[in-house]
């Protein structure tokens, strides 16, 4: 479990705004924890949350004990007074909003302190969200509510006014690679994730999933083709890579790929080593960064490019990645 | 923790607190039995949240000995099949043992279960009882008090604070009201013994009360009845009945009965109620259950009722007087059925200041206790 | 029923006053005829013409004597609304034997979704036997439009005109709808165009391209409606239902001159309202809005409305709200046309109200009133009281209206 102090290494700003108004005890009744998905928006909830129940709390610190009956089951899921809204598909559904509404009215089951995190809140339908800014207007006193988003701009604009925003920036590469690697992530993994930028959640689903794996092996297994004139980079994409990037999406993943591939080659003409993100691949890329000068690299690095425009514009993929593999086969 | 202890009142115990739990729960620990063993005794507890029961198993109780060993301790157990478990071991003893890894097994006879179990230190903390801050009924007045009550709470979330109703205890005078805007349900009784209490606002959910009356036998043993901040509790010696309040105000209610009126009619009750169930045959067809009630020379009520597609119903009913202007007026025929059987006395007296305005009814003697007051409904 | 793949029809009668005079005197067949409402007074319009008197400039709405100084040999009928009902009925009743699936949406114009009923045949097949056994039965033409929604084929029907079948496919609407003038789009009227010319907006296509934030600014959600139906996307259903949810009463009435008396006018709007409460005690409902429309000398025209909390019924309560509604609204300028709408209709039967406890003093203080009324339907009968008032609804220029009783929709931009 982290903490504040943890936190506060990757979103200083959002996690300083959050202390200051519990230690100051200016907790407002409403909160909009807003930015990218995987830059703890969820993990500040739940600290605040523990805060707000903590039976050992300190004035001066804006820590949770971790310890106490209440921080143990709001990690657990057990306590009563904390409700998580989470949508169920497109929409808040209607259940939901009638236990959201039943809960407003009803007392708190073990003190009148009462704690929602409404996740994804930009998917509240309109009814949902009315009745929210219905409690909102007129919150009873012990209560506080924090609604997460990644698109704060499809809020309803009454809803917004009446929360104190909190923004949560984009994490650093860095930083991300630290969070993948605390996920448990391999290095390799989380190197190449956090050089795509991919938020912390997709990256642990992705990680868990054998397509990635299979992806990458065959991304390079083509560069040894094309970059060997012996042998049949074109058959190669026929026979395999073709078979496993269907779809657009996938298909521009599979470009992401090559382009990290070119990437490295000129980090190590450049002597980045550190900067290589293939790096359990190094001796590979040592080799073929004899093979490919600097300039060739480049220049195939916009190949790549093209043919992500042209997959874009909705070129025939079969064809657009047939004259790719022309011009980098050697 | 370990306890050996009698089947049947251990059996009793759990359908007890059965019905305080829902097979669907946002808190998963609350689908789970609470078994806490102490040197007195037995306690579990089932919750939805909503309404919390406890059931306590003492040790011994009036000679009879229910529990013959208790190592204390206390464990959660998934109640989903401990019922039909318990229900079905062979013996009339139960050994359930608890080890530090929240096994539990239970044993009886040559049976036995191992089931995995939960800390209990994840379970709901209730709030403690507070017997200073207490007062006792008797079981059959409660159970009256709400049955008089109840029926007239809000089914409708548009003001939620409705949907409870609202208890008031000052100068030993203890008063229920429940209204759903259109009609409200008010009893009083006099308390002996509460001079130092007093409370207002206290607001119980329609539905938690519903729970309570089908709990309670009819007895005339006496119900402690403590409020805090966020519960309410009810407690007779062996199981206690507790319930989340509603949160915010109930509106003042005292000035919405009329303190005057211009026609009184006297009635048999029993007579009045079904010539209105008669006439609200048809009537269950219009929109609002409408009955219209005109009153004649001689002491006689017309009751009519007109459904455009199926017919029209008149009748007209004896009273044993009307005093006052002629009245025509219209209304919803289930609150006045609902009204005159929540007051079950032979006489009533209603009270009119109009066909636009609320009207009284009271039982004709006795008539401080109890009150219902209905609004009509406006025809075109 | 799937939206995709829809195959829908617009049926719509060519002249069709016109021509069911025309299929009852075969020897006005050629002859420019035009259908007025008041053939002797300036009131009198045209409500329709036979395209030979379209073909000389006699235009719906025009003024008679304008109609004749454009066509002097005109032909002007009083309608005979049985004659014209009859036909409808019998139109439509050929319609439904194709697929139930018709919706009315005037007396001489209907949507059917045939897309469930031409399996193996050819949709152009079956719409010409449809227009066949119009014509050879009621001796009458009428247009057919088939597209995949209802927008368009509202559109082809007005392609080809009389006895015209178009066929709008949605790949089709970038040459054959995108170049029609704006003000050709069925939804854009005089004054949505004028807007839309503001911002260069000239053809349809020009609207379907344009971004759809400024066109919501413009016309607010009108705008993203009409974009999108611009682009060939409309999925309203063809609902059989729709024609029995009459959502209003008007009446309407050019003035005999331009007023700008506001006692005169103020007569006018008390007969209006009497006549709106007349029709709407013949439907036993209530209205909960109501509106005024007033059309100055220039023909700028405005419509004001005013939402109730409570159910009105009577001339009083209706020509009291109009009234107020004029003194706030009106300009001081020459009034030509007057109406007056009870919206939001309830059923009276249904409108009992369950009074509230916490509010009914308002109700409350209205008893007395209540009382009287009742007193006096009670003395003098329920019919009595309304039957004194109930002079025969004259023509109006909203006929239509009155006597579509089957099929209840007005029709913009006709009346």
């Amino acid at each position: 479990m982290t903490t504040w102090v943890e936190l506060e290494k990757f979103q200083p700003v959002a996690v300083k705004m959050i202390n200051n108004s519990i230690t100051r005890q200016r907790i407002a009744h409403a909160y909009l924890f807003h930015g990218p998905p995987g830059t703890g928006k969820q993990e500040a909830s739940l600290l605040f949350a523990m805060r707000y129940f903590c039976e050992n709390k300190d004035e001066h610190s804006s820590e949770p004990c971790h310890e106490c009956v209440s921080c143990k089951r709001i990690q657990s899921g057990n306590h009563p007074d904390l409700h998580w809204i989470e949508p169920d598909g497109q929409s808040i559904k209607k259940d939901q909003i009638e236990y959201l509404q039943k809960e407003f009215t009803y007392t708190g089951l073990e003190s009148n302190q009462k704690f929602y995190v409404v996740k994804q809140a930009e998917k509240m339908t309109v009814n949902a969200a009315n009745r929210l800014l219905k409690f909102l207007e007129e919150p009873s006193q012990d209560t506080v509510a924090v609604l997460i988003t990644e698109h704060s701009g499809q809020m309803l604009d009454t809803i917004v006014s009446r929360c104190q925003r909190i923004q949560f920036h984009t994490l650093s590469g860095e930083h991300l690679y630290q969070q993948l690697l605390d996920q448990g992530l391999a290095e390799s993994t989380a190197k190449l994730f956090s050089s795509m930028k991919m938020d912390v959640n997709q990256a642990v689903e992705w990680n868990e999933d054998d397509w990635f794996a299979e992806a990458r092996k065959i991304v390079i297994q083509l560069m040894d083709k094309v970059m060997n004139s012996n042998e049949e980079g074109y058959l190669y994409l026929h026979q395999v890579y073709l078979k496993h990037f269907q779809g657009r999406e996938s298909l521009e993943f599979g470009l992401e790929l090559l382009l990290i591939w070119f990437q490295d080659i000129i980090s190590l003409h450049l002597d980045k080593q550190d900067s290589v993100v293939l790096i359990d691949q190094m001796e590979r890329l040592e080799q073929f960064h004899y093979i490919v000068s600097l300039s060739e690299a480049k220049t195939l690095i916009y190949e790549v490019l093209y043919t992500k425009r042209r997959l874009a514009q909705n070129v025939h993929p079969t064809l657009a990645m047939e004259n790719l593999i022309l011009q980098l086969q050697r | 923790m370990k306890i050996l202890i009698e089947r049947e009142p251990l059996m009793a115990s759990i359908q007890n607190v059965m019905k305080a739990i829902s097979s669907k729960t946002t808190i998963p620990i609350l689908s789970g039995i609470k078994l806490e063993a102490n040197d007195q005794g037995v306690k579990l507890t089932g919750s939805n949240s909503d309404i919390t029961i406890e059931s306590i198993i003492p040790k011994e109780e009036d000679g009879v000995i229910n529990i013959h060993e208790i190592i204390p301790g206390q464990i959660v157990v998934q109640a989903k099949f401990l019922p039909e478990i318990i229900k079905k071991l062979p013996n009339n003893q139960v050994e359930i043992d608890v080890d530090d890894d929240l096994n539990l097994k239970i044993k009886s006879g040559h049976a036995e279960f191992k089931l995995n179990g939960q800390d209990a230190e994840e379970y709901p903390q209730l709030p403690m009882l507070q017997t200073e801050n207490s007062f006792d009924l008797q079981i059959d007045l409660l159970k009256m008090l709400i049955r008089q009550t109840n029926f007239a709470v809000s089914v409708s979330e548009t003001r939620p604070i409705l949907t409870g109703v609202h208890l008031k205890l000052e100068e030993n005078l203890l008063e229920l009201v429940a209204t759903d805007s259109h009609r409200l349900a008010s009893r009083k009784i006099s308390m002996n013994d509460a001079e130092e209490l007093f409370f207002n606002n206290v607001v119980i959910p329609g539905k938690s009360l519903s729970e309570l009356n089908k709990i309670l036998d009819e007895t005339q043993d006496t119900i402690q009845i403590s409020v805090t901040d966020n519960q309410i509790l009810f407690r007779t010696k062996n199981v206690y009945f507790l319930s989340r309040l509603l949160d915010g105000n109930y509106p003042e209610t005292s000035r919405l009965i009329p303190n005057q009126s211009k026609t009184v009619v006297k009635v048999n009750s029993k007579e009045l109620i079904e010539s209105i169930d008669r006439a609200s045959l048809l009537a269950k067809d219009n929109r609002n259950n409408i009955v219209k009630l005109v009153t004649k020379g001689q002491n006689t009520l017309q009751i009519t009722s007109n459904s455009p597609e199926i017919g029209h119903v008149e009748e007209t009913l004896e009273t044993d007087s009307i005093d006052g202007e002629e009245l025509k007026i219209s209304f919803n025929a289930k609150y006045m059925i609902d009204a005159l059987r929540a007051i079950d006395s032979d006489k009533v007296s209603i009270n009119f200041t109009g066909a636009m305005r609320p009207f009284v009814i009271r039982p004709e003697e006795d008539d401080e206790q109890i009150l219902q007051l209905i609004t009509p409904v406006r025809t075109y | 029923m799937s939206k995709k793949g829809r195959i829908i029809y617009h049926v719509d009668m060519n002249s069709f006053y016109a021509s069911v005079e025309m299929a009852y005197r075969p020897e006005l067949k050629g002859k420019p005829v035009a259908i007025a409402g008041n053939p002797e007074e300036r009131r009198g319009i045209v409500v329709t013409s036979s395209y030979e008197a379209r073909a000389k400039g006699v235009k719906t709405t025009m003024p008679l004597w304008q109609a004749y100084s454009h066509c002097p040999s005109l032909i002007v009928l009083k309608p005979n609304f049985d004659r014209y009902r009859e036909a409808s009925r019998h139109m439509f009743s050929i319609l439904s034997e194709i697929t139930p699936y018709v919706q009315p949406v005037s007396i001489d114009e209907g949507y059917m979704d045939v897309t469930d009923y031409v399996n193996e045949e050819n949709p152009i097949q079956v719409a010409e036997n449809i227009q066949k056994r119009i014509l050879n039965e009621l001796d009458l033409p009428c247009s057919i439009g088939i597209a995949p929604n209802k927008f368009l084929a509202k559109m082809a029907s007005d392609m080809k005109k009389p006895m015209g079948i178009t066929v709008l496919r949605k790949r089709e609407i970038k040459h054959k709808l995108w170049i029609l003038p704006i003000e050709e789009m069925y939804g854009v009227g005089e004054k949505t165009a004028d807007k839309l010319k503001k911002i260069d907006i000239e053809t349809i296509g020009d609207l379907a391209t344009k971004d759809v934030l400024t066109l919501k600014n413009l016309l607010g959600i009108n705008g993203e409606r009409l974009h999108q139906r611009a682009n060939g996307i409309d999925d309203r259903p063809v609902d059989p239902d729709a024609v029995h949810e009459f959502k209003s009463i008007g009446n309407s009435t050019t003035l005999p001159y331009d007023m700008t008396n506001q006692t005169e006018i103020f007569k006018v709007l008390n007969q209006l309202s009497e006549k709106v409460a007349a029709r709407m005690e013949r439907k036993d409902v209530v209205a909960e809005n109501i509106q005024l429309m007033i059309r100055y000398y220039d023909r700028k025209t405005i419509t004001r409305s005013k939402q109730l909390n409570e159910f009105i019924e009577t001339k009083d309560e209706i020509s009291n709200i109009a009234k107020r509604l004029f003194q706030q609204h009106w300009n001081e300028d020459p009034v030509r046309l007057l109406g007056v709408t009870a919206q939001h209709l309830t059923p009276r039967e249904e409108m009992a109200k369950q009074l509230d406890l916490f509010n009914y003093e308002k109700e409350a203080e209205k008893e007395e009133l209540y009382v009287a009324m009742d007193q006096i339907k009670e003395k003098y009968g329920k019919d009595a009281f309304i039957k004194l008032k109930d002079t025969k609804a004259k023509m109006s220029t909203s006929f239509q209206k009155d006597f579509l009783s089957e099929f209840r929709e007005n029709k913009k931009g006709k009346s």
